[in-house]
């Protein structure tokens, strides 16, 4: 997976942009209207981009399939803050969720990366490099959630976030990036199997914290986790409202963030998804959470939503 | 409630004991102020004052501490803390120590007895507050101290749990039955290709010889359709199973076939990927008999009862043994066909009959009608092998074999009508074959100490009886109408819960049982999931 940033810069007159892309691509604007989520990978492949790459295709690098979709060696790319501190768009043909890599160099579930000269900060002028990694939503619900438009993430750089079902560590690696080298990512998760490949991330990447263990019972790893500023739940289990309660009431900051992805179908396959949400964030109010958003998955997941909420102690 | 005295908070780099200074007599009345106060450091550490820091000595020692602290055993540095620190309580002036574990809260008890466990929600908010601002609270700790604790006991706490694995012996039937699985599927496409392949040379032989092993042994020993001669008879006889009809009648269409030749580079290909595929199938029979020797020692009832490859299959899809017994026999029923499943349940139509043990040979055996019933009879008694094996001590056969026979009589029921033994006495001569075994045991070696044991568990059963008489007091029903029948059976299976149950908790502690059973309810919770 070499990334080769010369190969497009090189001709810089590619122009293949054109201009074309137009407002309408949704999803990384701030606050882009749900329906518009889309604009991202996979649609929106406006205009404007045609001609200029046609001929030479493929051939100044080496052959490789020039298929594929992104912004990797071929096209411009610029990368934009995002709304949400720590994250950042990379506009290109497409444009993609991205986060900075915080150990460069590598991936971590074979994701693409993009590396863009910094602006030069240093005093002889020489240009650094730095390496994004592509977020792609339809593997992490959180990214799903920030192209849905969720207007607060409480994941943010310095944070200190507790990540319930963390399984392989995947979307953990994002967050880590977004917390940055001051943050802690706590990842718990429960399977042996998946832990193995957590804890193997978690050795490149010294703010996240491998917790294989039950959390159903917080109390088991209590002395491994300190007070967090946000907690993330992907647990997919019917009793994951308990479980996110458990947690918060030990490790949660008096109002901090609480994150919880619910898979309508892990809850109840009978019931209609949106009594199953509704259900659900009763059941958060009941544990001091204060729901302040709700958001469907739609077009990355189906019949699956994310609630935003606050953990209100005192309340 | 009288008011905490103290706290005792755990953390990666040691445990801390706070005493509660500005303890005012109402504490616990003022909930909200307390976590107000908790909130502010200034105003917190007034409230408390630390009395005194235990800090681990290394990594390995932290460790220990963290799986005593998650198991709620107080360790040794954490007794010497508390004995050095903690004032003698009296009868009359008791210590309350706030901590945050119930469980903890019950050790320490036992080791102080005048030391008073408080876990209420004061407490928590108290312990909350040292979370929140106890690395500012303990002055010998650096920035970052607390950070790197974290990681380096994660990972190495994470580290041993991963290494730590209850269903090791599991794990090989998992992997062996998904192999053999992946093996037959690809030893039946790989033949499929040779038979293609050499085909071109003697197409005739498939129709003589259809078995794919078979087959591919003789490719390997024909070759060249032209060098084969009758001469031959006598060894290819021996590759057919001594059929010496099959043999000449190779021979012969080998003479006349109308395949075409094929040149000496070609036929070593052949050649080459056939013995690729008797090795292959040779290698699958191998792992068969690992198979089979496994299941024979992990779950020997389950074995005899369904057979070991769909015994395995089970297991495989429950992700190990104790899950499996940990799930109701309605649950095993249905074991892989949860697309089924959920599809019924969504679309409110019939549920599946059954799943995995469709594969099981009882099942083929019944008619249309009874598939059904016996599939729910089947998983009933999987159920209850599978627990015998995951909580006994001593792997036996006796049960399984019983519960094959109950099956089996079941199936003859449903057929002919014939009256299939009463459970009560199946299990009975199971368990006394069983006991007997042990009573062998139990006169070689330590008589007296065990002899006991044997008789406590026949009185229990003679409970039992009179449970069941009592229970069962309705006439017994004779073959009459199924439906009858099927309703005691219904009942039977429920006391026979129990009974495994009851025999269970005997043999392993009572508290085991307890959280099989809880663990169970949440297994079944994620199995709906």
């Amino acid at each position: 997976m070499a990334f080769t940033p010369r190969g497009g810069r090189g001709g810089g007159d590619r122009g293949g942009r054109g201009g074309g892309r137009g407002g309408g691509r949704g999803g990384f604007t701030p606050r882009g209207g749900r329906g518009g989520a889309r604009g991202g990978p996979g649609g929106g492949r406006g205009g404007g981009r045609g001609g200029p790459r046609g001929g030479g295709r493929g051939a100044p690098r080496g052959g490789r399939g020039g298929a594929r979709g992104g912004a990797r060696g071929g096209a411009k790319v610029i990368v934009e803050p995002h709304r949400h501190a720590g994250i950042f768009v990379a506009r290109g043909k497409e444009d993609m969720l991205v986060t900075k890599n915080l150990t460069p160099g590598e991936s971590v579930y074979g994701e693409k990366r993009i590396s863009v000269d910094a602006p030069a900060t240093g005093e002889d002028g020489a240009a650094t490099k730095i390496e994004y990694r592509v977020w792609n939503p339809f593997r992490s619900k959180l990214a799903a959630g920030v192209l849905g438009g969720l207007e607060n993430i409480y994941i943010q750089p310095g944070a200190k976030v507790l990540y319930i079902g963390a399984a392989s560590g995947t979307s953990v690696s994002h967050v880590a990036d977004i917390v940055g080298p001051t943050g802690n990512v706590y990842a718990v998760e429960f399977s042996h199997r998946s832990g193995r490949d957590l804890i193997n991330m978690a050795k490149k990447r010294t703010n996240v914290i491998p917790i294989i263990e039950d959390a159903r019972h917080p109390m088991k790893y209590r002395m491994l986790i300190g007070m967090v500023d946000a907690v993330f739940a992907d647990v997919a289990q019917p009793d994951q409202a308990r479980i996110v309660g458990l947690n918060c009431h030990l490790f949660l900051k008096d109002q901090g963030g609480v994150l919880i992805s619910i898979k309508a179908n892990c809850i109840d396959s009978t019931a209609p998804a949106a009594a199953v949400f509704a259900k659900e964030v009763q059941k958060m109010r009941e544990e001091k959470i204060k729901p302040s958003e709700q958001l469907t998955l739609e077009p990355f997941e189906r019949d699956h939503c994310i609630v935003v909420g606050k953990y209100n102690r005192s309340a | 409630m009288s008011a905490v005295d103290y706290l005792l908070q755990e953390s990666a780099v040691g445990y801390g004991l706070y005493q509660v200074v500005n303890q005012a007599d109402t504490i616990g009345n003022r909930l909200k102020e307390v976590q107000e106060a908790a909130l502010d450091l200034a105003k917190f550490g007034k409230m408390v004052k630390l009395v005194s820091f235990a800090p681990f000595k290394g990594a390995a020692e932290a460790l220990e501490n963290a799986n005593d602290i998650s198991e709620g055993i107080v360790s040794e540095q954490l007794k010497a803390l508390l004995e050095l620190n903690l004032p003698k309580g009296g009868k009359k002036k008791r210590v309350v120590l706030g901590i945050v574990d119930k469980n903890l809260a019950q050790s320490i008890k036992a080791e102080f007895p005048g030391v008073d466990c408080e876990t209420n929600e004061v407490v928590q908010d108290l312990l909350r507050g040292l979370r929140l601002h106890g690395p500012k609270l303990l002055k010998q700790l650096a920035d970052g101290d607390m950070d790197r604790a974290q990681l380096g006991l994660g990972h190495a706490y994470s580290r041993a749990k991963v290494k730590f694995s209850v269903q090791k012996n599991d794990n090989h039937i998992i992997q062996s039955i998904a192999l053999l699985d992946l093996m037959d599927k690809d030893i039946n496409t790989f033949a499929m290709r040779v038979r293609e392949w050499y085909g071109w040379h003697f197409p005739e032989l498939v129709k003589i010889v259809p078995d794919n092993y078979k087959y591919c042994k003789l490719v390997l020993f024909i070759k060249d359709k032209k060098t084969l001669s009758d001469e031959a008879l006598h060894d290819l006889a021996a590759l057919v199973e001594d059929d010496s009809g099959v043999a000449q009648s190779v021979i012969d269409a080998a003479k006349v076939s109308m395949g075409q030749d094929i040149s000496e580079t070609d036929m070593e290909n052949i050649t080459t990927f056939a013995e690729k595929v008797t090795s292959l199938a040779d290698y699958r029979k191998t792992l068969y008999g690992y198979l089979v020797d496994k299941m024979a020692v992990v779950a020997p009832n389950l074995a005899t009862l369904i057979g070991e490859v769909v015994g395995a299959r089970l297991i495989s899809h429950a992700g190990s043994l104790t899950n499996l017994s940990k799930y109701p026999a309605s649950t095993v029923q249905i074991l892989g066909a949860e697309k089924a499943l959920f599809r019924a349940l969504k679309t409110k139509g019939n549920t599946p009959k059954y799943g995995l043990i469709y594969h099981s040979s009882f099942i083929g055996k019944a008619g249309p009608k009874n598939k059904g019933r016996i599939s729910r009879f089947l998983a009933n008694k999987c159920s209850i092998a599978s627990r015998i094996d995951s909580f006994s001590d001593q792997p036996t056969t006796k049960f399984g074999e019983v519960l094959k026979k109950q099956v089996e009589e079941r199936l003859e029921f449903y057929a002919t009508g014939a009256a299939p033994t009463k459970n009560q006495d199946a299990m009975k001569a199971a368990m006394d074959s069983v006991l007997g075994d042990i009573n062998v045991d139990v006169d070689e070696e330590e008589a007296p100490a065990k002899a006991k044991e044997p008789k406590k568990e026949k009185k229990d059963k003679k409970e039992k009886k009179e449970k069941k008489k009592s229970k069962g007091a309705e006439p017994e029903p004779t073959a009459e109408t199924v439906s009858k029948k099927r309703s005691r059976e219904d009942d039977e299976e429920v006391d026979e819960e129990a009974e495994r149950k009851k025999r269970k908790a005997e043999k392993k502690a009572a508290k085991e049982a307890k959280k099989a059973a809880k663990e169970g309810k949440k297994e079944k919770k994620k199995s709906k999931a």
